[in-house]
């Protein structure tokens, strides 16, 4: 397994290094933007692109890129957005607030998803079943800013129990602070809830119909037990590695959520990087997220020869 | 079992830390809120402050809201007006208007009628020191025949200081100027002063000191833009174009008729000798670049016009030239004309005159100064590019303002508390007789002020009415609920908005000529003709079309919108005037026969006449016929296609956008009912063109939008000129030149012909001859009367040519808290409504909370 693990992850290096010269290059091929005709400012625009290299050829840009990561972890400046700051030191200014936000998220959706699930199953047909399928199903197709904008209409300005807006600063462990995330957070968890419920419900059907159950029903185990030593063991093989695809996006954010809620977050940053032509910011978010994605597909494979004995990863055997 | 009680109690676990940690953190919240976090939501931070009796009486705080919240306000490089946000807090100018009440009173004006404009980081007026400077500065180029409007000395104010007591002197001016203007740092904001109407003498030479621009001879080999015969020896033996531009061979140039490659690359494969490139490499630049000299064109000929490179014929030099297009020579700064002149005194020279209102006006924005300690630590050389995160935080961040910036949280929120260092407070000169009272009273009475980024409409829409913002612009939808509000308040704004028809017969036909263009279905070629677009100029019923799709707006009827000012001194506006008058009863065929007075007239204007619309329509039908823009194929005399009018969206489909289509459609049928066009006209959304949708209209790739100028609301005459000046910045520039439309004016006497573009510029200062005799209609030179007469006249003639239809005034609607109310209520183009330094709060923040809560957590507007 060791063996596997540092083969996986050499080889995600390579990807990474691959993709982000890929998309260094596509990124600084694509057009910079448009600087208005006639205004006098086009010029210091266009003199402060030089001196940046733009107008450098490719590879030489993409050689100053990565001495600078590697000598002085500079990942360059905001020629937009954030008008000479270091990119990176904006990206992890934001990063905490989205983390803190989803992880709530998750955190609250984990047991009410699993539990709503288990029950669904257990009650396969029943009321409880139509009941709680129907309402996943809602709450996967409606998108999560109607349920923002309900949740901020009824429970904030209605009825006056939140904030409307997440409350400022970095202090994310207060009470007041927690408070003001919750509509952020249950408007999130809606969705989340609602697809751990249909995975989990999914899996333990099919494993409670399974005939190991029947013979461990034979041995003399309880419904219950047979239920939790070995149903829910066998179907969280499926179940936990959803989980951990769940903190991938713990990351990303949610635009349209820490937009109407004003979470000071990295969900925006993405597109606004994209649509004002920051391209260092860009540049970084693209390297940064590439990373995590493969970090976490490695860990999500991992994870399974834990979950399950069964699967030997890397094993010739 | 054990492992599932150890899974749940995992489960369990993860619960409960966090409420641990939620209930933890609160232990905290009285000693961190106030000190650290800015408040996102007022109404907790009030009901907590009461509660928490830690906010006296006195606390008012102005809740704000923004879409974008300030990332860099660094003068010298924000760009944005949502940068430039903070500024208006934390720097001051050199002058500031107030209003003219009995403290401040302007002669033959009153209370309230005015304005004026009071000494702020200066101490005094500026005194004219022209002739002065003239005689001992010949190097800024003051002209001869000038005696005043050129240089100025501006004693400072001693009391100003930044927040933390430093103080500010002639020294931190000169500094800071030095910074913006700095070659080096291609600063955003440098051009502000050598662009524009503020134009200190030898910025724009230092600020590009050493730069060059190089524009390559010939991109194809095969044409030259200058030719080697052409160009002219200097005394110094290089040779330049005709116009004065220096020539180069460019050493490292990659050329794209040489398969990309340079001579220098030819060097190193040995094509060149190293005796010829010995003589261009030891006459060339840093930058590698060759001066055109006799010994150089020597030296380059004996290899081009050698064996090995096919024995070009000198002439053919041209195609390694370089023309250095724009041409900075190295200047220090003591050639820019602003300098120390005593330790609380600069001296500020101008490369044209400025004086009166313009020179008060552009002297009371915020000034350029940094705080050098702050500036030296966040300047950053990497490389050749200079960045700078001074004013990005509250750490980068100093005031010399009327208050500080204590709180900021990147595009979320930040918090102004009063600079208790600043000099405005305590001078005696920031103080108002409030107009229904009688008291004097201070200005700037908001104690703090708290900004937070809310996205969404609704939103602030719902806080605003919960009490936690203090502004609300109204949307559409609004408008029934609220227009009649004692709360709310109408701001009229500068810009017309017009629908500019295309009439770029090229590019039209090159769109036709497409292989997705379906010829036998639809038509763009009629919508150039003059009849078509007199035909959609009274299609549209002004005020219904605002009225509909954005109810804050009206009806435009002119090019220059109702709130432009003539003359600052008295408010008088354009379009005010007779001569303004006649212009739109000209070109709306109004009889003022009619009328008691032109005014009358024009009120009775509503540029809708579809009776008119339909002949027109007609006749526009027939000449396309004619011209073969159309068919009708089955003779039933209406025509076979329809006129497709794209309109050039610079966002995805909105609210406004989508209202204003269904509308144009919607009318257009209406009115075009029972003619050869009757459902043969069609608007339709282009994509998405983002920010060149004003290009694809420029270049005839798009055919209409509401597009408009904004700006100098205190100057009409110089707005004309983005009408005739055949720049980048004309709409129509590609199909209307008007430097080949003659006007002819009968002004004192004397009948005038100029074209179009001369008559804008003489208009604007600049001198034209004509036959033989000098013509100025600049404000030094000519009366008013005269220059109103110049723009109206140019105004109509524009409006003749139908390129331009105008449609919408802009204007916006907003509802301001009850928690607080302007002194003046009138708008004034100049003062708005006084801002924040003249509003006046109703209650305190306690006060406020407990009116909120008492009027049942919603305010009623």
């Amino acid at each position: 397994m060791g063996k596997y693990a540092v083969k996986r992850i050499l080889l995600m290096l390579m990807t990474l290094f691959v993709i982000t010269f890929m998309c260094f290059v596509l990124i600084r091929m694509l057009p910079l933007a448009e600087l208005p005709i006639g205004d006098p400012h086009s010029d210091v625009i266009e003199a402060r692109r030089e001196a940046a290299g733009y107008n450098k050829p490719y590879l030489v840009q993409f050689g100053f890129f990565l001495r600078n990561i590697f000598t002085k972890w500079d990942w360059g400046v905001s020629d937009v957005l954030y008008f000479g700051q270091e990119v990176a030191d904006i990206f992890v200014s934001k990063l905490p607030a989205t983390m803190v936000v989803n992880l709530y998220s998750i955190i609250f959706s984990i047991p009410i998803g699993i539990i709503l699930g288990i029950f669904a199953a257990i009650k396969k047909n029943s009321w409880i079943d139509h009941t709680i399928s129907t309402l996943t199903m809602v709450c996967i197709s409606v998108p999560s800013f109607v349920y923002a904008f309900i949740i901020q209409y009824f429970l904030s300005y209605k009825l006056g129990w939140f904030p409307f807006l997440m409350k400022s600063g970095t202090n994310f462990f207060t009470w007041s602070m927690f408070v003001s995330m919750l509509p952020a957070v249950i408007s999130l968890s809606m969705g989340v809830i609602a697809g751990f419920t249909r995975t989990t419900r999914a899996e333990l059907t099919e494993v409670l119909t399974s005939e190991f159950m029947l013979l461990a029903r034979t041995k003399g185990l309880t419904r219950t037990q047979a239920t939790v030593r070995h149903a829910m063991k066998n179907c969280m093989v499926v179940v936990l590695p959803s989980i951990f695809g769940q903190f991938i996006s713990i990351m990303s954010g949610s635009l349209i959520i820490e937009k109407i809620f004003s979470v000071p977050g990295v969900g925006q940053l993405y597109l606004n990087s994209i649509n004002g032509r920051d391209y260092p910011m860009f540049t970084m978010l693209v390297v940064f997220y590439t990373s995590v994605s493969l970090a976490a597909s490695i860990v999500v494979d991992i994870s399974y020869g834990f979950i399950d004995p069964r699967i030997r990863m890397g094993s010739k055997k | 079992m054990m492992k599932n009680k150890k899974f749940l109690a995992l489960v369990l676990a993860s619960t409960m830390v966090v409420s641990l940690t939620g209930c933890g953190g609160d232990s905290n919240k009285q000693t961190t809120q106030g000190s650290t976090e800015p408040t996102t939501s007022s109404t907790t931070q009030s009901t907590t402050s009461t509660q928490g009796g830690d906010t006296s009486d006195q606390e008012y705080v102005y809740k704000d809201a923004v879409s974008v919240l300030s990332a860099n306000w660094n003068p010298h490089t924000y760009q944005t007006v949502d940068d430039g946000y903070l500024l208006n807090y934390i720097a001051c100018g050199f002058y500031e208007p107030v209003y003219n009440d009995e403290l401040h009173p302007v002669e033959g004006l009153e209370p309230y009628a005015g304005y004026k404009f009071i000494p702020s980081m200066a101490a005094s007026d500026p005194v004219d020191v022209t002739e002065k400077i003239k005689a001992e500065h010949p190097e800024f180029g003051i002209p001869e025949s000038a005696s005043e409007g050129y240089a100025y000395t501006i004693d400072l104010n001693q009391q100003a200081q930044w927040a933390d007591g430093t103080p500010i002197n002639a020294d931190s001016y000169i500094y800071s100027m030095k910074e913006l203007l700095n070659p080096k740092a291609n600063n955003y904001r440098a051009t502000d002063f050598y662009n524009g109407e503020f134009v200190i003498a030898g910025a724009e030479a230092y600020a590009n000191s050493g730069k060059r621009k190089f524009q390559i001879n010939s991109e194809d080999g095969e044409t030259m833009a200058y030719a080697l015969a052409d160009l002219v020896k200097g005394e110094d033996g290089t040779y330049s174009t005709a116009e004065g531009y220096p020539v180069f061979f460019g050493l490292n140039e990659n050329y794209a008729w040489m398969g990309g490659k340079s001579l220098n690359d030819y060097h190193t494969s040995g094509h060149i000798s190293d005796e010829v490139w010995n003589v261009l490499s030891e006459a060339a630049d840093a930058q590698n670049y060759c001066p055109v000299t006799d010994d150089t064109i020597a030296a380059l000929y004996q290899f081009t016009g050698s064996d090995t490179w096919g024995n070009e014929p000198q002439e053919q030099l041209g195609y390694y030239m370089s023309v250095a297009v724009s041409y900075y020579p190295e200047v220090d700064f003591s050639s820019v004309g602003l300098f120390k002149s005593g330790d609380y005194q600069i001296t500020i020279v101008f490369s044209n005159s400025l004086s009166g209102f313009n020179l008060y006006y552009n002297l009371s924005t915020p000034t350029w100064l940094v705080k050098e300690d702050l500036y030296e630590a966040n300047k950053k050389i990497n490389g050749e590019a200079y960045s700078s995160t001074y004013n990005s935080s509250v750490e980068t961040s100093s005031s010399y303002g009327p208050y500080k910036l204590v709180e900021f949280q990147s595009d979320k929120a930040l918090r102004l508390e009063k600079n208790e260092n600043w000099f405005g407070y305590t001078d005696g000169q920031h103080t108002y007789k409030d107009p229904t009272d009688g008291q004097v009273y201070d200005m700037w009475q908001s104690t703090a002020i708290e900004c937070q980024v809310v996205a969404e409409s609704a939103t602030h829409k719902m806080m605003f009415l919960k009490g936690e913002l203090m502004t609300y612009g109204l949307g559409a939808d609004d408008f029934d609920t609220y227009r009649n509000s004692e709360y709310a308040f109408a701001t009229p704004k500068t810009t017309t908005f017009f629908f500019i028809i295309n009439g770029y017969m090229d590019a039209i036909k090159n769109r036709e000529a497409s292989s997705d263009f379906d010829k036998t279905k639809y038509d763009l070629e009629t919508m150039t003709l003059k009849s078509f677009k007199q035909a959609l100029a009274v299609t549209y019923d002004k005020e219904l079309f605002a009225g509909t799709i954005s109810p804050s707006r009206k009806g435009g009827y002119g090019l220059i919108g109702t709130t432009y000012v003539y003359n600052p001194s008295t408010g008088a506006k354009y379009r005010d005037t007779d001569q303004a008058r006649q212009v739109l009863c000209d070109f709306y065929s109004v009889d003022t026969s009619k009328f008691s007075s032109l005014e009358e007239a024009v009120k009775s204007i509503t540029g809708f006449d579809p009776e008119e619309a339909k002949v027109l329509y007609k006749q526009a039908f027939d000449e396309a016929l004619a011209a073969g823009f159309i068919t009708d194929q089955d003779g039933d005399g209406i025509s076979d296609q329809t006129v497709r009018i794209e309109y050039a969206m610079s966002t995805d489909p909105n609210d406004f956008l989508t209202k204003t289509i269904n509308y144009l459609n919607e009318k257009m049928k209406e009115v075009t009912a029972g003619t050869p066009f009757d459902g043969k006209i069609e608007f339709v959304m282009s994509a998405n063109y983002g920010n060149e949708w004003s290009n694809k209209l420029r270049s005839g790739l798009a055919d209409t939008a509401l597009a408009g100028w904004s700006g100098s609301s205190m100057n009409p005459f110089d707005v004309i000129r983005l009408y005739t000046n055949g720049t980048d910045q004309q709409y129509d520039g590609k199909w209307f030149d008007a430097s080949k439309v003659d006007m002819t004016l009968e002004l004192n006497g004397e009948s005038i012909t100029m074209n179009l573009r001369q008559w804008s510029e003489a208009l604007l200062g600049t001198t034209i001859t004509k036959d033989g005799k000098d013509y100025n209609f600049g404000e030094a030179f000519a009366d008013v009367d005269t220059r109103l007469t110049i723009l109206a006249s140019l105004e109509g003639q524009i409006l003749q040519t139908y390129n331009y239809i105008p449609m919408l005034e802009d204007a916006s609607m907003g509802l301001l808290t009850q928690q607080a109310y302007y002194v003046v209520d009138d708008f004034s183009p100049l003062m708005s409504r006084g801002g924040i330094q003249y509003l006046k709060y109703n209650y305190s923040e306690s006060e406020w909370a407990a009116y909120v809560t008492e009027q049942g957590g919603e305010l009623k507007y």
